[in-house]
């Protein structure tokens, strides 16, 4: 059920990002929700769960992107693992924590994906803009993050029809 | 202990992930059929429900683009544009002089491109991330005959190449992109280079690569501000697409090089309405003998030196 469930914010991430994203821009730049999608996996349900659905994530939004297959999964999970790793007591589930650890998960995530883009022969990736571009997704994403929360808490709850249950916070 | 055990698991896994992921990248570098129809695959069932998601969204996209865009306006705006490209777009064509292009398209075969077969396209969105801002989505795909390679273009002229089908939709990389490489010909002189646009300039093409500078300063053997530049019979792309008018010539850092500015005809930018020209690309295309001017000493004319093996590059 949680596998179908995750699967569903997915799927809305994805078409969301696909229709409402693609006009929606502040100064040209979309928010990435797939990659708020694999922080707050990351956040929510620890590193190992946290970075698998990630990686789901990354992998389903480089299906539509021009990079290889593969770029953004990594990304996706190095980032989630990353934060999921983080010591427990050093945040608790608030609203400005949540924001800002999107901000953080979202500006290392396209960082991330540009670096490795260009290490495998993807050009035009790192540049001058890629600071700003980095930068207001991630403040983009750190406003959309209270809202994102509600349905990815909802897709990890319940029991788990693959691997072990996910130890959400509270 | 048991923490220790918790991390070493979770590393692993993103261990087994990483390594999933350079799997991935490398059988998509390298073309693996099977991974790239796998992607067509979810594109295509998806695509029903970006489609109307899309319409169910439009008014959210309308209403931030008219506060933040002045879309009131947009609609005028396009109308206008629209016809003055294509205005533009018939006078450049009328410039091209028409003999030597049909001693070109005899030469590659390639038919005129005004008899050529298109398919008319609506642009569904524009680039979808944050690094893909040369690239647009068609909604004509494989079902209406579209393959990856085929020229898309405006009344105004070139847009860009086919780079991505599905089923239903295309991808197509617009020529703003720097990393697209067209073969054009200077209708004034009608010397044939190789040309891509110039990063950090919208609206600018470079033709930097395949023209050499005029022995002497005779300015009548340069091409003339404001002349045409059309797509050269030797590209992949049908002949006689036009790219735009020439900005500005100068001689190249290497001094026996010519390297022209062109202004773009068509406004990428904003994109409604667009054509493919169903035209199957060449297998495999070479630039007509295209001897780096540099390898010539001066006063010798490159044209008389033999190539040296395959030349560089190519419209792709």
């Amino acid at each position: 059920m949680t596998f179908l469930k995750i699967g569903a914010v997915l799927l809305v991430s994805i078409v969301v990002q696909l229709t409402v994203f693609v006009d929606v821009r502040v100064a040209d730049v979309a928010p990435e929700l797939l990659a708020l999608v694999a922080v707050l996996a990351g956040f929510l349900a620890g590193p190992e769960r946290g970075s698998t659905i990630a990686f789901g994530a990354g992998l389903l939004w480089d299906i539509w992107l021009p990079t290889p297959l593969g770029l953004a999964a990594m990304a996706f999970a190095t980032v989630a693992f990353a934060i999921g790793s983080i010591e427990a007591g050093l945040f608790n589930d608030t609203r400005g924590q949540v924001s800002a650890l999107a901000f953080l998960g979202t500006f290392a995530s396209v960082l991330g994906y540009a670096l490795l883009g260009e290490v495998v022969g993807q050009r035009g990736l790192v540049d001058i803009e890629l600071l700003r571009v980095a930068l207001i997704a991630g403040l983009l994403n750190a406003a959309i993050a209270p809202v994102m929360v509600r349905p990815m808490r909802w897709a990890l709850r319940g029991p788990m029809t693959f691997g072990r249950p996910a130890p959400t916070r509270a | 202990m048991a923490l220790a055990q918790r991390t070493g698991r979770s590393r692993h896994r993103l261990v087994l992930l990483a390594l999933t992921a350079i799997t991935l990248l490398t059988v998509d570098l390298n073309g693996f059929g099977p991974i790239e129809s796998a992607q067509r695959v979810v594109r295509d069932v998806l695509h029903p429900v970006t489609s109307l998601a899309a319409t169910v969204f439009s008014p959210v996209g309308d209403a931030w683009n008219s506060v933040f865009n002045y879309g009131d306006l947009e609609a005028e705006n396009d109308a206008l544009r629209a016809e003055l490209e294509a205005m533009q777009g018939a006078i450049i064509r009328g410039e091209a002089d028409t003999e030597t292009l049909r001693r070109l398209l005899a030469a590659t075969e390639l038919p005129y491109v005004d008899d050529v077969e298109r398919v008319a396209a609506n642009v569904v969105r524009g680039s979808v991330g944050n690094f893909d801002d040369h690239v647009i989505t068609i909604d004509r795909g494989s079902r209406e005959g579209v393959a990856e390679g085929m020229a898309v273009v405006t009344g105004a002229g070139m847009v860009g190449r086919v780079e991505r089908v599905d089923n239903a939709t295309a991808t197509v990389q617009l020529i703003s992109d720097a990393a697209l490489f067209i073969g054009a010909r200077l209708v004034a002189t009608d010397d044939v280079g190789l040309g891509h646009a110039l990063p950090g300039e919208s609206g600018v093409f470079v033709i930097d690569r395949g023209l050499d500078y005029p022995d002497t300063d005779d300015p009548a053997l340069l091409p003339e501000i404001g002349t045409a530049v059309v797509t050269a019979g030797v590209s992949s792309y049908p002949a006689d697409i036009p790219i735009g008018t020439v900005r500005a010539v100068e001689r190249s850092s290497d001094e026996a090089s010519m390297r022209v500015e062109v202004e773009l005809s068509t406004d990428v930018d904003d994109l409604h309405f667009v054509s493919v020209l169903l035209v199957d690309p060449p297998e495999e295309f070479q630039l007509d003998p295209v001897v780096p001017a540099t390898d010539a000493g001066l006063g010798v004319d490159p044209d008389l030196l033999e190539p040296e093996g395959e030349t560089e590059g190519g419209d792709e």
